[in-house]
């Protein structure tokens, strides 16, 4: 047994996508059999499925995105990567596992509730969305004519955990581009250092606006602490399709900004804990999860924590009622909030804003309106919903809260807010 | 130059809630707090006439202002100046409408309230002086709105050193590092002793007052409104499913349950299954009606309003507070069931 186990994240970079005759990877170029990947994708959901190829750069605008996965393998048919749905529902997060950086694949195209996401790889959006700097295997499908709609969310999240598996299978024998340590808190030395921790808000409002937590959904819990090495694993599936702009998909999960900036400066803080929250639709259960979570923090000797949310309005409460109880265990809350202040941005910016924390962190205004211009291609969809069905290859004007992950609290992005005299 | 000022019911000395329905009208001179107004704006300038416009009624008809600045230029106006407005939150959203109206036909263009005025949200794209919190104040508010009604007249601009008041707009910036580095960079701030920074300030929510309970609900007519994305099979107005900046009204009457395929909800928050099997679950028609039968309530209102709900941004969901309570009451509606989703 080891003293100190961890996970060794094998990566292997992207910088090149094409589709083939059988998968491979070689030196940075990801060939996708199509064949295999199609077998991969069938169940009865579907009458048909659909791969498309997008590139950062490309002319092409990717329309109703869905989820988004990171290719990464454990070993042979995914060595136990994304339990609970592709890999048994064990505990996940040490030995070794492949990624493939610069890679991911998408599902875009119509589920019920699901609010329409856009994606630009190019152009004034691009700079908004994680998966615009990525290369992307498009999934586009036609449901099979006696599919429920439920069917249809469920194989596409079984079908794209296995694509992402194999995929980075096809890298586990070739030289990494970087081999990195990755510590489980469970298993570091106190080193004095003051112990952070990442609260993780994940929606529970039923079927397409759900996550999945070693295939289950938190709904009705309790918070609980998983080791950060576990999203690393893929422990944390998405299948919440609403609010675009704030989406924590997959992917963002897979490679969590505040973990990965907390392991950014390890010289100087200790990432300590990675506590998992349901998001409750009801105020005396959000009271309740926020103040269980506060007394887990401090249980685990915190100093401090950052809180993050998935969803609109009132996931707001999620964080703020955190932060509060937090504050009130003198453990200091940071927490990340995109802001909802009207289309000029002089309305008040949160819905539910705490009362005895203030330290926030803005992913920006969602309301703010911004042009996209005509692209060459869409995937995903022909025409956009939201704009009286405009075709989506059209210069169209559309608020940020509907570019994916424009917002993600989770804080991949750059966005935030300052104010002017309107 | 002519200036045409725009008071309330009230302060034209029409009568107070009982008259706030009353219609636009444009009476000659001054009138009421206009009156103080004109001798402190002096001998080169005249009020040639007020605007008047009913609370109620301004809060439902928003076209009531671009009606009002036209008739007011058609007189010869060459500015528009509208309040002081105070807290008053109807009357205050009507000045920033006419200030904003006034600014759009080109007109020079002033509105007096105090910062806490839900109004100032309406305000974008025109000028706002700072008033007292309520009436007492008037005569200082009055002093400083003349001051800067000349500022305004003399072709300059009015800064917050003369008491400029407006929203304040936050617009989307790139940061240099990421939300998560920044957070964490906001971690060690705190942790090293500085509790106040932050990116976003908190902000400050106004307190409503609920009005007193009705005294006999047998007696009372009810009207039934709801955030819930309630609209007709087929949704004819379009209603948003998010971010929804309109509302919907649409008649009640002769129906005793909302029926599946006569209504639905084109709400984006929630699965709406369940909502569109029985639309009842949305807009209790069907309990309301028994009610109405069984004498537990008086009557109920022969038509429901409705938006959605979700993603609203607040400057929308308080302008349609605004209107639909003004509506209501234009009605003679003493209570409201809001089912919220």
């Amino acid at each position: 047994m080891q003293a100190d186990v961890g996970l060794t994240r094998m990566v292997h970079e992207v910088s090149e996508l094409d589709l083939g005759e059988r998968t491979s990877y070689d030196a940075g170029r990801l060939t996708v059999g199509e064949d295999t990947v199609r077998d991969l994708l069938q169940d009865g959901a579907f009458a048909e499925v659909r791969l498309g190829v997008a590139s950062p750069g490309d002319s092409v605008r990717i329309v109703g995105v869905l989820d988004a996965i990171q290719p990464c393998s454990k070993g042979p048919g995914g060595g136990g990567a994304f339990p609970g749905l592709l890999g048994p529902a064990m505990p996940v997060g040490r030995g070794e596992t492949h990624v493939l950086r610069g890679a991911a694949v998408l599902a875009a195209g119509y589920l019920p509730r699901a609010q329409e996401a856009v994606i630009d790889m190019s152009g004034p959006a691009a700079p908004l969305s994680p998966l615009a700097a990525t290369h992307n295997l498009v999934v586009e499908w036609t449901p099979a004519e006696d599919a429920s709609w439920e069917d249809v969310d469920q194989a596409l999240r079984r079908g794209l955990v296995k694509v992402a598996a194999h995929l980075a299978e096809a890298a586990l024998d070739a030289e990494p581009d970087a081999v990195e340590e990755l510590a489980d808190p469970a298993t570091s030395a106190a080193n004095g250092k003051p112990r952070v921790g990442v609260i993780l808000n994940l929606q529970t409002q039923g079927t397409f606006k759900d996550v999945f937590v070693y295939g289950r959904s938190l709904s009705g819990g309790l918070p609980t602490v998983i080791s950060p090495t576990e999203l690393d694993d893929g422990a944390v599936v998405s299948g919440q399709f609403g609010h675009p702009s704030l989406k924590n998909p997959t992917y963002l999960h897979q490679t969590h900004p505040v973990v990965a900036a907390l392991r950014e400066r390890s010289d100087e803080l200790e990432l300590a804990a990675l506590v998992l929250c349901p998001e409750p639709v009801d105020q005396a259960n959000k009271e309740l999860v926020s103040a269980h979570a506060a007394r887990l923090c401090k249980q685990l000797k915190l100093d401090a924590a950052i809180a993050t949310k998935e969803g609109g309005g009132n996931a707001d409460a999620d964080v703020s009622l955190k932060m509060d109880r937090l504050e009130e265990e003198g453990i200091a809350a940071v927490g990340i909030l995109a802001e909802m202040a009207g289309r000029d941005g002089t309305g008040p910016p949160l819905v539910v804003p705490p009362t005895k924390a203030t330290a926030l962190v803005s992913t920006g205004n969602y309301d703010e309106r911004m042009t996209l211009p005509v692209v060459e291609r869409a995937l995903g969809r022909p025409s956009i919903a939201l704009l009286d069905d405009q075709a989506s290859t059209d210069e169209v004007v559309l608020p940020v809260a509907a570019v994916y992950c424009a917002q993600s609290t989770l804080g991949w992005g750059r966005l935030t807010c300052a104010e002017v005299l309107a | 130059m002519k200036i045409v000022h725009y008071v309330n019911q009230f302060f034209a000395g029409m009568g107070g809630e009982d008259s706030a329905g009353t219609g636009p009208e444009l009476r000659d001179g001054a009138t009421g707090p206009g009156r103080k107004l004109a001798s402190l704006l002096g001998d080169e300038h005249e009020i040639i006439a007020t605007a008047v416009c009913g609370d109620d009624y301004a809060a439902s008809h928003p076209e009531f202002a671009a009606e009002l600045v036209a008739r007011a230029k058609e007189r010869g106006a060459e500015m528009i100046v509208a309040g002081p407005s105070f807290t008053s939150g109807r009357y205050g959203m009507a000045c920033a409408r006419i200030a904003a109206a006034a600014s759009e036909a080109d007109l020079p263009a002033l509105a007096s309230m105090h910062p806490d005025n839900p109004g100032i949200g309406e305000a974008a794209g025109t000028t706002v002086v700072e008033s007292g919190l309520t009436a007492r104040q008037m005569k200082d508010s009055l002093e400083r709105f003349a001051a800067a009604a000349l500022k305004i007249a003399s072709g300059e601009e009015l800064t917050a050193r003369d008491g400029r008041i407006g929203p304040v707009a936050r617009t989307n910036r790139f940061a240099a590092d990421n939300a998560a580095q920044r957070a964490v960079a906001l971690v060690l701030t705190r942790l090293g002793g500085d509790r106040d920074a932050t990116e976003i300030p908190l902000p400050d929510f106004d307190s409503v007052t609920p009005a007193a309970p009705i005294a006999d609900a047998g007696e009372a007519l009810f009207a039934l409104v709801t955030e819930g994305g309630f609209v007709p099979f087929g949704n004819p107005d379009r209603l948003e499913s998010a971010r929804a900046t309109k509302w919907v009204r649409h008649s009640l009457d002769g129906l005793d349950s909302a029926d599946e395929g006569a209504f639905m909800s084109v709400h984006g928050g929630f699965s709406t299954v369940w909502a569109n099997a029985d639309p009842n679950r949305i807009l209790p028609l069907d309990v309301a009606r028994e009610m109405e039968r069984e004498g537990a309530i008086g009557r109920l209102h022969g038509e429901y309003l409705g938006t959605t709900g979700n993603g609203t941004t607040v400057a929308d969901a308080r302008r349609f507070g605004m209107e639909w309570a003004a509506d209501l009451r234009q009605q003679g509606i003493q209570a409201a069931i809001l089912t919220a989703t």
